[in-house]
């Protein structure tokens, strides 16, 4: 069976319902983060998901659905769209490739999608904030490396990476745990890439 | 007139190993009023979705025969031209509260908006079903925020406010207490009598019993028979098949008294007093 | 049920204009300040985003935003202040700690920008419920579809946020420990998380065929229940922005 392209843009029902889903599970995620006061934002579950189950597209609309969405209750998070459309097409990406078999791989994946998140986030931390992130350790981390090397880029992609990469893994850990634990036909649903076979 | 021609009807769903519908076939006429009955997993869903085009073309699988429904060939037509003839009703009304309105008002009016009728027909039609389906002082409630009997309720409304020729309904009364259950087939059987030609999946057989015309018996995805009520219950075999017949066959059963002059033993209380005071005889 | 959107009912003239104007007015006071970069010009543009916030009686609901983003602000004037690498001008000395006057021109520079864009935002965001919004980009050409899907996140969330306190509270009188260690805590999140997910998971195949089943996917023109929301002077105050925007650049380049 051939699968259809993963950039189809013709998204089915299923593919389309499962979007406020994975809203909101990052929704819930971050939620249960801060109750259980982990160390973690966990804020990227639903995307991460939805990528995995939908593909690129439907990772990357989950995305920005999401930070569209949690513009209205904190509107600094629009700014951040970005970064979640590159993380849903990152894995999106990475799983229709086939390269998410494996608690190890999916290991290797959450640094990927965790630098990607940071390659995207850095230029818009500069822009916005003038490089901090508002984290602890990542902004003390920052104000090392601006005092040594007085590069702005570099203490600010450092501040970022310490924040996003540990999240991330844990994040694409999670999915993966998830997604193994989905039923079959559950998963199968939202692929759309099979023609109706005839029994006549 | 035929409403509905199902020939050599076979569906196997994706990932399954045996078919779920195994070359059905049978007909129904415009206003007639079916009950289709069988053991869970017998196929009565997944025919009751072969019907609107969810089998194939939402679930994919392997699909042979045909079925017509109000003339069109379900095979080679979407669902979204599908559905403005046949309407369905699920069994769990919680996942079919679309989730994107706030009240009930505004719920029943989302298939109405996306099959483009005009605002003043919506709101004729809306206030016609909230009054049919007795939820008229719910209609600024949240969908979310019902009872499971009403979500029950607000799910028919919305499906018969889009006018369908056909209506299928999935076990809709499930969440209903007895007496909301009665009410609701009262409309529902209103509806059959104004000429829309109605599809009943159900458990409860003294109500297909009461109000269908002709029962659809389904074991293992193959239709087993297709009769009155009273030929159906009267079966020896019913029992092997996983049905239980409404209460009053089984006492008429256990007594031995049939319908006069028939082979059949009453279904309805009606029925059942009928033969048993003797008046029927 | 809880609502998660900021959006506060009222009757200010502010809560009257359309939600296709206050879209407008978040790229026009984002661009302004990008085009002439004076810090008057900011603090008018602030002034007058606060001026509606105060005229549609919602700027009580801005407060929290507000307060959580001086929070991060504080960190970037100590940061910038002391530690920018252009910084030469010594402005005063707390101990051992030396302020900037280039690092705190700069952040005062981030501050301005911060509070703009968010006072922006906030007017759109606290005047204007959600799917009115929604519906009025639909009315100008965005696809139902995806409508839906933003409209729909409202109501799912607080839908998942009640199983999930459910199963919490299950977990937590069978024993579960939710606080402790961070092990403890860590070790908690997935049977907690998990089963809200798979359910929510499994309902979107039902959901996504009764959506089916009433027309979802119908290439009929839509209609709509309301009658759309018009603002009488919604056409004036859209090319009044334009025009301000085509004057600032205007005055950028001659002036």
């Amino acid at each position: 069976m051939k699968k259809q392209s993963m950039w189809s843009l013709r998204l089915s029902t299923a593919a389309l319902v499962l979007i406020p889903v994975a809203v909101g599970v990052n929704y819930i995620g971050k939620l249960l983060a801060a109750l259980l006061k982990l160390p973690l934002w966990l804020d990227s579950i639903g995307t991460v998901l939805a990528a995995m189950l939908g593909g690129p597209i439907v990772g990357a609309l989950a995305g920005a659905i999401n930070n569209i969405i949690y513009g209205f209750t904190d509107p600094i998070s629009f700014v951040y769209a970005i970064t979640s459309v590159a993380i849903g097409l990152a894995v999106g990406i990475l799983f229709y490739k086939g390269f998410i078999t494996s608690w190890g791989k999916a290991v290797v994946a959450g640094l990927i999608i965790g630098l990607v998140a940071t390659v995207v986030s850095t230029p818009i931390n500069i822009g916005f904030w003038g490089g901090t992130t508002g984290n602890i350790w990542g902004d003390a981390l920052y104000t090392f490396v601006l005092a040594k090397t007085d590069s702005t880029w570099l203490a600010s992609l450092l501040d970022e990476i310490v924040v996003d990469i540990p999240d991330k893994i844990v994040v694409v850990l999670v999915s993966y745990g998830i997604f193994r634990g989905l039923p079959q036909n559950v998963i199968q649903l939202y692929t759309n890439n099979e023609k109706i076979e005839t029994l006549d | 007139m035929k409403r509905i021609v199902v020939e050599g009807l076979k569906y196997k769903y994706p990932l399954a190993d045996s078919l779920a519908l195994n070359d059905v076939t049978f007909d129904i006429k415009q206003g007639e009023f079916i009950g289709i009955i069988g053991k869970n997993l017998a196929g009565k869903s997944t025919l009751c979705q072969a019907l609107v085009g969810l089998v194939p073309h939402f679930y994919k699988g392997a699909y042979g025969g045909k079925v017509f429904v109000g003339g069109l060939e379900v095979k080679n037509h979407s669902i979204a031209d599908i559905s403005l003839k046949v309407g369905m009703v699920f069994q769990n009304p919680f996942t079919q509260v679309t989730g994107s309105k706030m009240t009930v008002y505004e719920e029943i009016a989302f298939g109405l908006e996306n099959i483009g009728v005009p605002r003043s027909e919506i709101i004729e039609r809306i206030d016609s079903v909230l009054n049919l389906l007795k939820i008229e002082q719910v209609k600024d409630h949240n969908p979310f925020d019902l009872s499971g009997g009403q979500m029950q309720r607000m799910a028919i409304a919305s499906i018969i406010a889009m006018k369908p020729d056909i209506l299928v309904l999935d076990e809709p009364t499930s969440q209903l207490d007895p007496a909301g259950s009665e009410e609701v087939f009262q409309a529902i059987q209103s509806l059959s009598k104004q000429g829309i030609t109605v599809i009943l999946a159900e458990h409860k057989m003294e109500k297909i019993a009461q109000y269908c015309d002709r029962v659809l018996l389904l074991n293992n995805g193959k239709v087993v028979d297709f009769d009155t009520p009273g030929k159906v219950f009267s079966r020896e075999d019913l029992e092997e098949k996983g049905v239980t017949a409404p209460v009053y066959t089984r006492v008429c059963k256990a007594l031995g008294v049939k319908k006069a002059g028939t082979d059949e033993y009453p279904v309805t209380l009606e029925e059942a007093e009928r033969v048993l005071r003797g008046d029927g005889a | 049920m809880k609502s998660i959107s900021l959006y506060e009912e009222g009757t200010s003239f502010v809560h009257d204009v359309d939600p296709i104007t206050k879209l407008w007015y978040i790229p026009f006071a984002i661009l302004i300040p990008i085009i002439l970069p004076l810090f008057t010009v900011s603090f008018l543009l602030i002034g007058l985003s606060l001026a509606l916030l105060l005229a549609a009686k919602v700027i009580r609901k801005t407060i929290p935003v507000f307060g959580f983003v001086f929070l991060i602000l504080i960190t970037v004037v100590l940061i910038q202040g002391m530690f920018k690498p252009e910084n030469e001008t010594v402005l005063f000395q707390i101990g051992p700690l030396t302020m900037y006057k280039e690092g705190l021109l700069f952040a005062l520079t981030i501050t301005l920008r911060v509070i703009n864009i968010i006072g922006a935002f906030m007017i759109l965001v606290l005047t204007t419920k959600p799917s009115d919004l929604v519906e009025a980009l639909v009315r100008k050409g965005m696809s139902p579809r995806i409508g839906y899907v933003v409209v729909s996140v409202f109501q799912i969330i607080p839908e998942m946020m009640a199983t999930m306190s459910t199963i919490t509270d299950a977990q937590r009188a069978r024993g579960m420990e939710t606080e402790g260690k961070l092990l403890v805590r860590i070790k908690a999140f997935l049977p907690l998380l998990g089963p809200v997910v798979l359910g929510s998971l499994i309902n979107t195949k039902e959901r996504a065929m009764a959506l089916e089943v009433r027309g979802f996917n119908s290439q009929a023109p839509k209609t709509f229940l309301y009658e759309e929301k018009t603002y009488q002077f919604s056409k004036i105050l859209q090319m009044g922005m334009l025009l301000l925007t085509v004057a600032a650049v205007v005055w950028r380049i001659f002036l």
